[in-house]
């Protein structure tokens, strides 16, 4: 292999998995402190290992003219380059830092263990020879880091949902969580006397009143899971990131489809690959389902969005790993 | 008499409870959580599906699984699960369930009239009190919300007069979309199952095969394939790059064509679309007993291919071919362009296997009791799948509307203000508003209080109903 493109890319490569790393841990820090400055460190770290992804895969292609997502390592590199981008927008969009850490430590693991798959250059065998790769994996791709980051937020839902039990049980008074998580009415009747009394809504509302309680009493795990964005809100983010990634993955089976049209003739085979991923917008299109019933909405529905994201991790490593088909990268 | 009677009268109560089970039935279909279970065994069938490989033959199931397993497999389709009854009718319950909740349920619950609600019930809510009366309060109302793009309508209910603000209302009609979109999708499908057909088959160079469906014929000129070795960390590969067959097709029109099938690039033979899928190197077997030939396999076989040495018990299977051994080690090599190529063939007593080994082409190997084979040539045969599918154009334009009704549902929240506004003495009103979206509350909780914010920024409260302070006016828009 050319040793300049060789040196570059490691360069590249190194740069994103130690700002991964780092960026991880601080922005772990984050979560567990809320210290404002590993936020201010964390974010940019995550920043920059994506930004050395993206350049290390179009440096690949650029200089090989091999397009760089033939590969498990390649499409794993644009998994959690496309993790941590999305996670970027939403933290910026939405004040959701507070996830980085879990979305940038998996972003981390994906791309470690994606080198372990890194062949070096290689012409791509004849079924991926197509302008269709070039759509289809990205989409596919930019779906699964969607759910991704779904999936950390429900990680994040599920313990405090299940911190708020622990403190209601000890309260003596256990009380549904899934209510909980609908929030109790909100309150906006202004008038001068009472609008000053209105708690404030969105990040600080108050929709697990057993751990608040006990924060008030001095309990320091209560306190922390206090710090937490609120249930409804850590809801409302894993109802938007994966009403992004539902859409991207439909539209990645319907561009798969059309790319084995093109190329062989049937738009559906059931290749284990495919087949797979229908099983997860089958879970994904559950999941839309029962958020619209406000007696699912909230716990069940994070465990739906975990369940959903282990079939995107059987889909995308599973199925490539252990079951062969048009899909395995390694025919 | 009484007799003819009796059916007269219980066919209304026949008739009642006939009406009643639909209704249950109806009502059962539309309701989501079952709906949802469905979706969850659809999954899990495809899931099975999955990880149990499809379409192999019994003995295959046989060899992989313990032996109740297996007999389970092929006891349930499950080898053949997404042709099975279990999985169409899954399919059919799910279209059913969909259309029973399409119509009790999303199109009345999603595209509801104009109603009066109770404000302060609706968790969602705020009352201010604005300089003005009424009507003034009403109007300012209406230019406010329709200057920020809401669409608003008044209605008078009971001589009290409502204004309803709709965003995104167009959006309501997303989830009837991407019902449509699927049910589009499974009526191509069913076109497909209907009228349509596939299957494979595979000729050798100079010879012609016929789809049977159509008689459609594939004569094989010419088959040519590229391999390239390419250096990578662990090593050289060697990478197909391409495969090519040039043919003469006739297809069902009588006329016969030059084709060129090239791998990702399926020909189309009027309607019927042919697809390079694999190719192979057939062997030409022959067996002598004592120098003198004796009869053979008929055919130059495919891998997996075997035939009966003629007045024995034994038989031989090509199992691959090698397309270079090695010469250090007499093993096959890593390349597997024909350099100097072999084939691995195994022996069989019966059914029982006894033996295996590396046959270099053109070389007679000793079978025992005078028996010799050879290997004597091989010729590279092209193998194709066919296809021939009316319902794509359905299923294509129904993935399309399935796309458009998810984005659509899943991008816009389409959301209704409730306004009512009262007269509150000393020349002021007071607004109630309420909001609803299709997607609950949390949703919308945000903007919500940033609709109130703006409400209240442009018209401030009275400080209070008894205060002497001028009541301040809604702003202007
Ligand atoms: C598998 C194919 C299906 C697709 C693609 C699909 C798609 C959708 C979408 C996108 C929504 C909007 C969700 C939201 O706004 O968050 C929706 C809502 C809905 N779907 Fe489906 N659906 C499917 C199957 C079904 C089935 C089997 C049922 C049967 C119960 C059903 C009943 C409903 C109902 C009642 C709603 C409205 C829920 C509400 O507003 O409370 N759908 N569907």
């Amino acid at each position: 292999m050319d040793p300049t493109r060789e040196l570059i890319d490691q360069v590249l490569l190194k740069t994103a998995i130690a700002a991964y790393a780092t960026g991880a841990l601080v922005l772990f820090a984050y979560f567990l402190t809320r210290n404002g400055l590993y936020r201010k460190i964390g974010a940019p770290l995550a920043i920059l290992g994506c930004a050395a992804q993206l350049v290390e895969l179009g440096t690949r292609w650029w200089m090989t003219g091999i397009w760089p997502l033939t590969n498990l390592y390649g499409s794993l590199s644009l998994f959690s380059a496309l993790g941590v981008a999305i996670f970027v927008i939403f933290a910026l969009r939405y004040d959701l830092w507070l996830v980085g850490g879990p979305v940038v430590a998996v972003s981390a693991i994906a791309l470690a263990y994606g080198t372990t798959w890194n062949e070096g250059y290689m012409p791509a065998v004849p079924a991926l020879q197509s302008y269709w790769i070039k759509i289809h994996v990205p989409i596919v791709i930019s779906a699964y880091a969607s759910f991704m980051v779904a999936f950390c937020v429900s990680l994040i839902y599920l313990m405090k949902a299940y911190g708020e039990t622990r403190f209601a049980a000890r309260r003596g008074a256990v009380r549904g969580i899934a209510a909980t998580a609908g929030g109790p009415p909100v309150d906006l009747t202004l008038s001068a006397s009472t609008y000053a009394a209105t708690p404030a809504l969105g990040s600080a509302r108050i929709d697990t009143p057993a751990t608040s309680q006990a924060a008030a009493a001095g309990d320091a795990l209560a306190q922390w899971l206090e710090g937490l964005p609120s249930l409804a809100r850590l809801d409302v983010m894993q109802y938007r990131v994966i009403a992004i990634g539902l859409p991207l993955l439909s539209l990645g089976i319907i561009t798969g489809a059309m790319w084995a049209k093109e190329a062989w003739g049937a738009y559906w085979q059931w290749d284990p690959k495919e087949t797979a991923a229908l099983v997860s917008w089958i879970v994904y299109a559950g999941y839309m389902h029962l958020h619209t019933r406000p007696e699912w909405r909230g716990v069940k529905t994070a465990w739906i969005s975990v369940l959903g994201f282990a079939t995107i991790v059987f889909c995308y490593l599973g199925v490539n790993i252990w079951i062969s088909g048009l899909h395995s990268y390694k025919m | 008499m009484s007799d003819s009677r009796a059916p007269a009268a219980q066919a209304p109560a026949l008739r009642a409870a006939l009406a009643r089970t639909w209704g249950e039935t109806v009502a059962l279909f539309a309701h989501v959580p079952f709906g949802v279970s469905l979706l969850a065994i659809w999954a899990v069938l495809t899931l099975i599906g999955v990880i149990v490989e499809q379409g192999r033959d019994p003995s295959y199931y046989a060899g992989a699984y313990a032996p109740p397993l297996a007999r389970l497999i092929l006891r349930l389709d499950i080898e053949n699960i997404y042709h099975s009854p279990a999985y169409i009718g899954v399919l059919g319950l799910i279209i059913c369930s969909m259309a029973a909740a399409t119509f009790t349920k999303v199109i009345p619950r999603r595209i509801p009239r104009l109603n009066p609600v109770k404000i302060d019930a609706i968790p969602l809510h705020a009352r201010l009190r604005v300089a003005g009366d009424p009507d003034a309060v009403r109007a300012r109302l209406a230019a406010f919300f329709s200057s920020r793009g809401w669409q608003v309508r008044k209605r008078a209910f009971g001589g009290t007069e409502w204004t309803f603000a709709d965003k995104s209302n167009w959006a309501r009609r997303g989830v009837l979309v991407a019902h449509v979109g699927f049910v589009l999708i499974a009526v191509g499908t069913t076109i497909y199952w209907a009228t349509g057909y596939s299957g494979q088959f595979a000729v050798l160079s100079g010879q012609t095969a016929t789809i049977p469906q159509n008689g459609t014929k594939v004569a094989l000129e010419r088959f040519a394939y590229r391999i390239d070795p390419v250096r990578t960390k662990a090593g050289i590969v060697y990478q197909p790059i391409d495969y090519v067959s040039d043919a003469k097709v006739t297809a069902r029109d009588g006329v016969t064509r030059d084709a060129v099938i090239r791998v990702n690039h399926p020909y189309d033979a009027n309607g019927t679309l042919i697809y390079q899928s694999t190719y192979g190197f057939a062997i030409d077997f022959r067996v002598t007993h004592d120098g003198v030939p004796v009869p053979g396999p008929d055919h130059p076989l495919k891998e997996g291919e075997g035939f009966v040495v003629d007045g024995t018990t034994r038989a031989i299977q090509y199992q691959r071919f090698v397309g270079t051994i090695d010469r250090a080690t007499g093993m096959p090599g890593a390349d597997p362009r024909p350099n100097d190529p072999g084939v691995i063939v195994v022996a069989f007593d019966g059914d029982r296997p006894i033996g295996q080994a590396l046959l270099p082409l053109g070389v007679p190997v000793d079978l025992g009791a005078g028996y010799k084979l050879e290997a004597a040539r091989y010729v590279l045969y092209s193998g194709f799948q066919y296809r021939y599918d009316p319902g794509i154009p359905v299923v294509g334009i129904g993935a399309f509307v399935l796309l458009a009704g998810l984005c659509v549902s899943l991008y816009f929240v389409p959301a209704r203000l409730f306004i009512i506004v009262r007269e509150s003495g000393a020349g002021t009103s007071e607004v109630g508003v309420a909001a609803t979206t299709v997607k609950g509350y949390d949703v919308f909780e945000d903007r919500f209080r940033e609709i109130v914010e703006a409400l209240r920024r442009d018209a401030p409260s009275v400080p209070h109903a008894n205060e002497a302070a001028p009541a301040p006016v809604l702003g202007a828009v």
